[in-house]
């Protein structure tokens, strides 16, 4: 735990860096899905369920918009709107150390089989520093990067994300 | 020096000579590719309607396309002309307009088309130039096609446009598997809309007001909004199609990516048109031409397991409700008594008697805790002030728990939406009421309501658009009409500690009333109130629901004394399953007029269903009713056939 705080801290710099490539703002659909949604009565007015919103973040064929190519998500934002569209399955998951959402994330970052124990059982310790206090997208993005790194057999895994 | 016109027809000459090749040959090639589609009688093909989603006239003979947009047709008959719109689809094949981010070439942007010609006309390169539709390729190749899934969300009666469910693709990848299925694609087909008063967007919903688009987005996407946010529990049916049929439905929802339907919600709904994508891909299957008139998400669905080899496997998804309920029978009483407070931050998640509990028990009372959390917070019912904070600390405690709970998962339900009963039933019957012999014609176009067998629908949730019965009377009264109810909606839910969602029920339409003169006109009114609603014991699958509602009725008619009256009053009954087949519901409802109108109305009865079988059941129903201080008693039987 403290080697991993050590290494979040010596790499502040790059880190900083990556936030703001990582920066999910523009086009993550988190806040999209959960802002707003409580209680009957936004279920009662169709937000998202048969009404889709006007905005064509799901267009098939509308060429490039945001982070989606003719509506699919290009390959270096998949992990980032993963996360994003996840976040509480997901901290969930890592929290037990196993589960879809987390079997779902180590596939599209490429953990392979033999990992996935260690990728487990390393996730389900850092589930504080992956998902701090108020935390943003980009934060756990950036926090998932660095957690991979710090270990020895998941760091090649950091590179895919 | 006189003007010499030498050069200048020179030039023409020479342009025209080395132009006309290239204009006769496309021109002549195009006249060879109409003539062979006339020929092989390609307009008249089921393929090709099916492409572009032609529908025979009601009325007068010949067909009219569905797709509103203009662009989808070429031709500008191409709407009401296959002929035309097919030679007029071949003609952009030519285009020469190159690809770019916004902009495709014809043969791109209607690949399905393309793709569906040039195998029956085996297009020649040569002669009219291939485009490589690079958007096209690098998007299929994204998707990694292996499979195709229907997925069907069960109802959501709180939802208008999701009463009776609601059903989407998934397109599965080929490097995926069911542990991440999460990570394919769902094509949807919506309105679009940003609509949100709940009334303009049910009006407008049901007169083709919004366009209808398809479109994609990963399958988490879905799943959070269904299992987590809506505890909708989902169904998934995985189809049986080869690589070709998947292809052809990618080409053919690229194709539709930018098109646009009028959004019915009875008929051209999100169903029917994944129907129509599915006819597309495979026109040897007939899936559309059953539901002219309506198309409810399940009997979609029951048309698509009904052909033969079609569904290779099913998948129930629970919802999170359901998982929370399920999880919280397994636990012991001591387990459970720590969830509420938990959930809701009164204890610290590192509470010292929930840390001397044995570490699986430890690890499903955090989980547990969690996940109702997340309950709370989806329905708008959490009362914590940082709820985020609560969930948070839960988490870190559960990751410092290296046990597993090793819960097992939510059964399988018995019967699955599509092996339920049909959406429409008949009844026919016969009683006596008040000292009158009849017999009753009873029918009802859609849905299901709480007597009905629940299998494959959601238990409590009773919907039932244009219900109506015709009876014929021994002696003075003779044949009229019952009652008529264009809408019913009744939503049951039980409550426990863990959950308090509210019941309601509302209906309106025409029914008899009694009449201080005696006569029983057919009067008009509306009906509906809250109410709540437990089951005995508390436990998922009980066999017994009471419920109780507060009631009011506003009726309007001439024939009332003011024109008008109000009532208000309670009802109180029981859902009894006495065995698998046999139910029964006692029940008492009293409403007192007091504007209008001044009465005291009540009916206590006793209902009864018994079910022969899938497509059969009887039902007794014997009532005592008092209306303008007359009392009457009936008793009707009936045998009910649904389809």
């Amino acid at each position: 735990m403290r080697k991993i705080l050590i290494a979040v801290v010596l790499s502040a710099v790059p880190a900083l860096a990556l936030a703001q490539q990582n920066n999910i703002g523009t086009c993550g659909w988190g806040a999209k899905l959960f802002d707003g949604q409580s209680g009957m009565a936004p279920q009662v007015l169709a937000v998202t369920t048969n009404g889709t919103s006007g905005n064509q973040t799901f267009g098939i064929t509308t060429g490039t918009s945001g982070c989606t190519q003719d509506g699919v998500i290009k390959s270096t934002w998949k992990t980032a709107m993963f996360i994003d569209g996840n976040k509480d399955r997901l901290a969930r998951d890592m929290s037990i150390g196993n589960g879809e959402t987390l079997d779902s994330l180590a596939h599209l970052i490429g953990v392979r089989e033999e990992d996935r124990a260690t990728f487990g059982r390393i996730m389900q310790a850092n589930v504080s520093l992956i998902f701090p206090s108020g935390s943003t997208t980009g934060d756990s993005v950036v926090a998932l990067k660095q957690v991979l790194r710090s270990d020895r057999e998941l760091a090649q895994y950091a590179v895919s994300i | 020096m006189s003007y010499s016109p030498r050069p200048w027809w020179a030039f023409l000459c020479l342009v025209c000579c080395l132009l006309a090749p290239c204009f006769a040959s496309a021109s002549t090639y195009l006249d060879e590719l109409i003539g062979r589609s006339r020929g092989l009688r390609l307009p008249e093909r089921r393929e090709w309607h099916r492409l572009m989603h032609y529908t025979s006239n009601l009325i007068t003979p010949g067909v009219h396309g569905l797709a509103d947009a203009r662009r989808f047709y070429l031709a500008p008959d191409g709407k009401t002309n296959p002929q035309s719109e097919l030679e007029a689809t071949l003609a952009a094949f030519f285009s020469d307009v190159q690809e770019t981010d916004k902009e495709q070439n014809p043969q791109c942007a209607f690949i399905a088309r393309y793709d569906w010609l040039d195998r029956q006309l085996h297009f020649d390169p040569s002669r009219m130039a291939k485009q490589p539709c690079k958007r096209y390729h690098d998007w299929h190749d994204t998707l990694n096609p292996q499979g195709v899934t229907l997925i069907f969300p069960a109802a959501h009666v709180n939802n208008p446009s999701s009463m009776y469910g609601h059903t989407l693709l998934r397109i599965d990848a080929k490097d995926q598997d069911e542990k991440t299925r999460l990570l394919a694609y769902a094509i949807n087909y919506a309105a679009n809309t940003n609509e949100t008063n709940g009334i303009a967007f049910a009006i407008n919903g049901l007169i083709g007001g919004y366009p209808g688009t398809f479109s994609i987005m990963p399958y988490y996407l879905k799943v959070r909004e269904y299992n987590d946010m809506e505890n909708r529990d989902v169904w998934e049916y995985e189809l049986d199609l080869s690589p070709e049929t998947i292809d052809r439905v990618l080409m053919h929802v690229w194709e539709l990516g930018p098109i646009y339907f009028d959004y019915y919600f009875f008929d051209e709904n999100c169903s029917y048109y994944l129907l129509e994508l599915l006819e597309a891909a495979r026109p040897d299957l007939d899936l559309t031409s059953a539901f002219r008139w309506w198309a409810i998400p399940s009997d979609t669905v029951r048309q698509v397991v009904k052909q033969k080899g079609l569904v290779k496997r099913t998948v129930f998804r629970p919802s999170n409700a359901t998982v929370v309920h399920h999880r919280l029978e397994l636990m012991s009483p001591e387990e459970r008594a720590f969830v509420n407070p938990l959930a809701r931050g009164r204890i610290p998640s590192a509470d010292a008697a929930l840390a001397a509990l044995p570490p699986p028990s430890r690890a499903r009372v955090l989980e547990v805790s969690y996940d109702y959390l997340n309950y709370l917070r989806a329905t708008g019912k959490s009362s914590v002030a940082q709820p985020e904070e609560v969930a948070r600390t839960l988490l870190l405690e559960r990751s410092r728990v290296s046990a597993s709970a090793d819960d097992p998962p939510v059964p399988v339900p018995e019967a699955r939406p599509d092996q339920g009963h049909g959406t429409s039933r008949i009844g026919l019957g016969g009683g006596r009421r008040d000292g009158a012999n009849f017999v009753e014609l009873h029918g009802r176009p859609t849905y299901h309501d709480l007597m009905d067998p629940d299998a494959g629908y959601v238990r409590g949730a009773q919907i039932e658009f244009f219900d109506f019965a015709v009876r014929d009377y021994s002696g003075d009264v003779g044949a009229r009409v019952e009652d008529v109810t264009p809408l019913r909606i009744v939503s049951i839910s039980p409550r426990n500690e863990f959950f308090q969602p509210l019941s309601w029920k509302i209906d309106t339409g025409w029914a008899r009333r009694r009449v201080a003169n005696g006569t029983e006109p057919l009067v008009f009114g509306v009906h509906g109130g809250p109410g709540l609603a437990w089951t005995v014991p508390d436990t998922l699958r009980s066999s017994t629901m009471v419920y109780v509602f507060l009631e009011s009725t506003l009726q309007a008619d001439t024939r009332l004394e003011n024109n008008y009256a109000l009532g208000i009053g309670p009802s109180v009954g029981a859902l009894i399953d006495l065995t698998d087949r046999w139910r029964a519901e006692p029940y008492v409802r009293e409403q007192s007029f007091f504007a209008g109108d001044t009465d005291t109305a009540w009916t206590a009865g006793l209902r009864q269903r018994y079910t022969l079988d899938r497509e059969w059941a009887l039902r007794l129903d014997m009532s005592r009713e008092r209306q303008e201080k007359q009392s009457w008693n009936t008793v009707l039987l009936s045998l009910h056939h649904y389809f």
